[in-house]
């Protein structure tokens, strides 16, 4: 377990909450190394243990998660070094429930976050669903082809289950000790709780590990910090963004290569950056790139040259003011229409730092798009740094027609 | 549709039929009737057991049998569950009179035919037992048919009901006879229920009658309807052959039983899957043809000709071969090539074949495995239509000519048909014994109500067709738009030159309607999706009022990242373009024109208006879908008007995790949508009709029991002292009525705004027809208007002129819709959710049609 000294863990003080009673028990129980073994099978069940907030009534009803106990913490500080794990599990599609398989198991993802530190470390692994059911290929078939569209046959990234499920383990329990919390979309909760059962049977390796939904940790938190329940609505919306769909090293490679948006580590990421985006920065946290894509929109702060921001109202100003420039207008003009289309890509390869002629324009371009401090202001930024570009555009233009 | 999409579409039937299982369940239903009509050869006497079990094909055939018979029991079951619901004698405007009266009368003929029976004809339905009991429904129908009390009687028996025109003398009647094995079997029949002909269930024997007398002449059902295999249209130059049929019904119209009958066709392609194995394999070579053949088969349906039943390919087994054997059902082993020689005569010819594999249908309340037939691909054919197939133009082109019947086209089919039913000694004696006449073809009087003129802003302009006005308001500027300021264009390299040109193009033509549009900036990206998705994250800021999209290629998911980012995470309208579209040279000003008017939708402009005599009036239209990435999703799209002059819309799109197609949410959207009129109007509005789409068969009562008090109790929350009057009408776009005018001794589509509201309409609904689309080709099909609740008591005229308004109020295309304007809407709605975006839009967007 990580920050077995430095910070300590909600498991930690739910161990040391239980040794009292365990005493009682007449158990010999000393440290909370002790009582680790008699505390697992609690760990889970849905135990209320009030918040300590003085002069407050709190909220009797359904306000226990089953994952409150995790957060019964002394603090804030203790809560941002928790760590969580965010597993999901693909199938390939579900099977009626008349059949003994529900489910094939096709894609794991996981990833390892705390508010403080953002995503840790993550794991994804193809798995080799195994035969699929005689009659079953045609619903299979379509229920991969409507979401992930991992093959259903023939795909030679799958690994054995049973080595995929003990890498997981690796993953998410590297040391010996006590199991970290797990958790997934309460929506794939029945299947992704199945899928380890069943992997777990073809391993040989029992391991029960206690899947908990999201929808619950972001209450816990959410009510930590804030004493009070949020909506459904509002975790549902937390949670189901779009925003970070093509976010770069969110999907996994083959996902990203076959430009498919359904990809189980892509699930997880964007739980944490989720949570990252909306809660982490309640706690007060800076947001690293480990929390979100960051990198995204730093890089596209400095515009990459492929895309370019013409303003065409500016443009066309020009055209009309000055008699000079509708020359090179034309000339423009029929540059573009016996350029072979080709020619763009081309183009922006040399407009690296080794040209010398044009690149300036653009380094300019880049270097005033790059200043500009926040996204809301890349506009104004964007409209002034573009009669350079322009012009240094048309020079470009008529020197290659020359050539 | 394709093959795949079908059985798509299949699956979600199947997996509605089991909830509508349940929901049977809760609702008293007149008796289900589940009969045969596999009693082939019951005059013959004596048939064995063993006889029976080599008649049936090793559970295949009579497994899908059931199944599908039990598919029409639930289906026919909803149709019947709709009658019962008696919502005309609550209004009680329209108790005695549900016509209207104004418009010019037009002679209209329809595709409903008279079904006479004597005035005290009675069904009479009994109960039959057999002791010791029998499993098999075909050994049982044999037994009971072979009694000569009952051989010369008009008789339907499922094995457990029977039901007989002329009543038995006794009440419990006692048979007896003897299985070939020797068994003495006692039958008891006893006498449950006589039926008037008005009863739902008799209603149902007529629909069984019907379909025996369609058997006898040499049709084939496949799915509902029935086809003729043997006069095959045939497309050689595309390898298609269509099978001609009708889909059939008997059901009470207004004052008495009619029989309607419409043209439909089976598309089937003249290749075995064995061919187009072979060729495909030519094609790939060995070494991958396994893959690719799955690839492409999986999922298509095929039709087997030798018993003319569909089959979904679910899996294809290639360790089976015919010559391997099977288990049949009374346990002996037989090979496939043997069985198909034996039970078929058929010769399979390539020993080589793998085996189709197809899950068949389970039976109702059966938990069982799920069984599994195998099928040569030798002897299957394949149907429908491949994607490539639906893509390629002058397929359907070929296909269209043959099946859009034009109206006199479709009046010989009907007349042929009629005619054969009175010919074939087969078919009439049927009808005959049940004491049946087939009767003449209904003609009726319709009314058409006056055309509408279109209200511009300066104009006001009676255009010359009411089916496209385009031409006719080009030079008007429009009602109201917005000034299109910060905006900005999303183009790849390959597609600049012609985003520029398209601008130009745009300016031009807005100018013109009145619409301002300032240059944008023009963001040029790589041709990925989230190269878009990036730039749009970057660039939209608040203040930017629009983004145009011109996308490379119709990959969806361009459309499906843009539009899902777009209209929930940061609400911005947009517009997406193909690049193709735009590349069109001649048709650039058409396209500049919709694309200008839809972007003043967008940004909450108003096009055009009609004259709408009712002062504050709001107009709601609900549709509902299912997502299409999780089937347990329903979508609902509600889109009301929140002015009087009907131009302005409040749209939002909830939704829940039912399995019904029933609206939880609409108290939410009605409070929502009456707040929005109230922050407008500073009143509440005084009348409100909703019109609601997206209603199957069988859910008229919950309609009437659970969605209309939702809304009546949002409406009556909304004011503590007069409430506004609400109105419900059903618009359903799919009826069996057809209409045609007589015309020179021919018959013709009938002019648009005719209204039906007599004969062929229900006497317990207050309900009415409306022609207001034009079918260049083939037949025009009338909508179908249910009122099922009104308060507002409007004259049935009025509320037929104002349904028939509402036609021209779709912003999306310069004419009439088949549906009212609010219906149109909330359907585009729907269909942008449920496809694309799969959760609901900000309500930011709520005020604006950002979904045109």
């Amino acid at each position: 377990m990580p920050n077995r000294k430095a910070s300590r863990n909600a498991y930690y003080f739910f161990v040391q909450e239980k040794i009292p009673e365990l005493r009682r028990r007449g158990l010999p129980v000393a440290r909370v190394a002790d009582a680790i073994p008699y505390c697992s099978a609690d760990w889970a069940k849905p135990v209320f243990t009030p918040l300590r907030k003085p002069g407050m009534l709190v909220p009797k009803q359904n306000v226990s998660p089953p994952d409150m106990s995790t957060l019964s913490l002394k603090g804030d500080q203790a809560l941002l070094g928790g760590i969580f794990y965010f597993l999901n599990i693909f199938s390939h599609g579900e099977l009626p429930p008349h059949c003994e398989q529900r489910f094939l198991p096709c894609e794991i993802g996981c990833v390892k976050y705390s508010l403080q530190e953002g995503i840790m470390a993550d794991f994804h692994s193809f798995i080799n669903p195994g035969e699929i059911p005689r009659g079953f290929r045609f619903h299979c078939q379509a229920a991969s082809d409507s979401s992930h569209k991992i093959p259903i046959s023939n795909f030679e990234r799958g690994h054995n289950q049973a080595t995929v499920l003990q890498n997981l383990y690796r993953f998410i329990h590297p040391n010996p000790g006590n199991w970290p919390p797990i958790y997934c979309k309460s929506d794939d909760r029945t299947r992704v709780n199945w899928c380890l059962k069943h992997m777990a049977k073809a391993s040989e390796i029992r391991q029960d590990l206690q899947l908990l939904t999201v929808e619950d940790l972001v209450v816990g938190i959410y009510q930590q910090k804030f004493l009070k329940e949020p909506s459904k609505t509002w975790i549902r919306s937390l949670l189901d963004v779009a925003m970070w769909d093509y976010s770069s090293n969110t999907r996994c490679k083959w996902h990203e290569e076959n430009d498919t948006l359904f990809c189980a580590l892509a699930v997880c990421k964007k739980i944490a950056y989720c949570i990252s985006n909306s809660l982490a920065t309640l706690f007060g946290i800076q947001l690293t790139e480990a929390h979100v894509p960051l990198q995204d929109y730093e890089a596209s702060n400095s515009v990459t040259p492929k895309m370019v921001v013409l303003d065409a109202g500016r443009y066309q100003k020009l055209r009309v003011g000055s008699s000079g420039f509708s020359h090179f207008n034309s000339a423009n003009q029929e540059q573009r229409s016996n350029t072979p289309i080709g020619d763009y890509p081309s183009r922006a390869k040399i407009s690296g730092q080794n040209s010398s002629v044009r690149g300036r324009g653009i380094t300019r371009l880049l270097e005033s798009i790059s200043n500009s401090s926040s996204n809301s202001h890349k506009f104004s930024n964007c409209d002034t740094s573009l009669s350079s570009y322009m012009s240094q555009k048309d020079g470009y233009k008529s020197f290659s027609s020359l050539s | 549709m394709s093959g795949r999409a079908r059985v798509k579409a299949r699956g979600i039937a199947r997996s509605s039929s089991a909830t509508e299982v349940g929901r049977t369940q809760a609702s008293p239903l007149p008796t289900s009737v589940d009969l045969s009509n596999n009693e082939a050869s019951s005059s013959n006497g004596f048939l064995g057991t063993r006889r029976i079990s080599t008649n049936d094909k090793y559970g295949i055939s009579s497994g899908d049998a059931g199944s599908t018979s039990m598919e029409r029991g639930v289906k026919n079951k909803q149709d019947f569950m709709d009658l019962s619901i008696c919502t005309r004698e609550k209004l009680a405007h329209v108790r005695d009179c549900k016509t209207g009266s104004s418009g010019i009368p037009v002679k209209l003929v329809t595709n409903l035919f008279n079904l006479d029976f004597p005035q005290d004809w009675q069904l009479y339905q009994y109960h039959v037992t057999y002791v010791p009991d029998l499993a098999s429904r075909r050994l049982r129908i044999a037994l009971l048919y072979s009694h000569s009390e009952l051989s010369n009687k008009a008789k339907a028996f499922d094995g457990a009901i029977l039901f007989l025109s002329q009543k038995l003398e006794e009440k419990v009647t006692e048979l007896s006879s003897e299985t070939q094995r020797g068994e003495t079997i006692k039958m008891t029949i006893t006498l449950k229920r006589e039926l008037p002909s008005s009863s739902p269930v008799c209603i149902q024997v007529f629909n069984i009658i019907f379909r025996k007398i369609l058997k006898k002449l040499s049709m084939y059902q496949i799915g509902r309807n029935f086809y003729n295999p043997s006069e095959p249209v045939e497309i050689p130059q595309h390898k298609l052959s269509l099978w001609p049929g009708f889909a059939i019904s008997v059901s009470y119209f207004e004052s008495k039983l009619l029989f309607s009958a419409d043209v439909s066709y089976k598309v089937l392609r003249n290749e075995t899957v064995l061919e187009f194995m072979t060729a495909l394999c030519q094609r790939t070579g060995l070494s991958c043809f396994t893959q690719t053949c799955e690839k492409q088969l999986i999922g298509l349906i095929v039709l087997t000709r030798y018993n003319n039943r569909t089959y979904s390919i679910d899996d294809i087994d290639w360790s089976v071969k015919p010559t391997h054997t099977f288990q049949k059902r009374d346990g002996t082993k037989i090979t496939y090539v043997d069985y198909y020689k034996q039970q078929y005569d058929i010769t399979v010819s390539d020993l080589n074949q793998p085996m189709l594999v197809s899950l068949l249908k389970r039976k109702r309340n059966d938990n069982s495995e799920a069984r599994l037939a195998h099928l040569i691909p030798e002897l299957c054919f394949l149907t429908g239509l491949t994607d490539r197939a639906t893509s390629d133009f002058q397929l359907m082109k070929a296909v269209a000519e043959k099946t859009r019947l034009p109206p006199s086209g479709r009046q010989q089919r009907l007349a042929r048909l009629v005619d054969n039913i009175q010919r074939n000694t087969n078919a009439r004696f049927e009808l005959e014994t049940w004491g049946l006449h087939f009767g003449s073809q209904i003609s009726l009087t319709g009314r058409v109500v006056p055309s509408e003129k279109i209200l511009m802003q300066d104009h006001i302009c009676q255009p010359v067709s009411a089916a496209d006005w385009s031409k006719d308001v080009r030079t008007c500027k429009i009602l109201n738009a917005r000034s299109l300021n910060t905006w900005l264009i999303l183009c790849s390299d390959r597609t600049e030159y012609v985003a520029e040109s398209f601008l130009n193009c745009l300016r031009r033509v807005a100018g013109s309607m009145g619409f301002n549009v300032d240059y944008p900036k023009i963001i040029k990206v790589q041709e990925n999706p989230a190269a878009f998705v990036r730039a749009v994250q970057q660039y939209v800021d608040p203040d930017v009022q629009l983004v145009m999209c011109i996308l490379p290629s119709n990959q969806k998911t361009y459309y499906d990242s843009i539009k899902k980012y777009l209209s929930s995470d940061c609400p911005v309208p947009s517009q997406c373009v193909l690049a193709r579209t735009l590349n069109k040279q001649g048709m650039m000003m058409s396209i500049a024109t919709k694309i200008a008017m839809q972007m003043t939708c967008k940004l909450g402009g108003e096009l055009w208006a009609v004259e709408i005599p009712l002062k504050s009036l709001m107009v709601v239209g609900i549709d509902v879908c299912k997502d299409a990435l999780s089937k347990d999703v329903m979508v609902v799209g509600c889109v009301a008007s929140v002015n009087p002059g009907i131009t302005r819309w409040f749209s939002r799109c909830l939704l829940q995790r039912t399995m019904t197609d029933v609206a939880d949410c609409l108290k939410v959207f009605m409070t929502g949508a009456l707040n929005k009129w109230y922050k407008y109007n500073h009143d509440l509005p005084a009348r409100i009709i909703v019109y609601r789409a997206g209603v199957g068969d069988g859910q008229l009562k919950t309609l009437v029991e659970y969605e209309v008090p939702q809304l009546l109790s949002s409406v009556a929350e909304s004011s503590s002292n007069t409430s506004s009057r609400l109105s419900v009408i059903v618009v359903r776009k799919k009826c069996m009525p057809r209409f045609f005018t007589e015309m020179n001794r021919t018959v013709q589509n009938p002019p648009l705004g005719t209204v039906v509201d007599s004969e062929a309409t229900r006497n317990e609904w207050y309900d009415f027809y409306l022609i207001s689309q034009v079918a260049c080709r083939g037949t025009v099909s009338p909508t179908y208007y249910n009122v099922i609740y009104d308060d507002n008591g409007l004259k049935p005229d009025h509320m037929q002129r104002l349904t028939f308004k509402l036609c021209h109020l779709y912003y999306n295309w310069p004419g009439i819709v088949s549906v009212p304007a609010p219906c149109q809407y909330a359907h585009k709605l729907t269909f942008l959710v449920a496809q694309s975006i799969h959760k609901e839009p900000s309500l930011e967007l709520a005020n604006h049609l950002f979904y045109l």
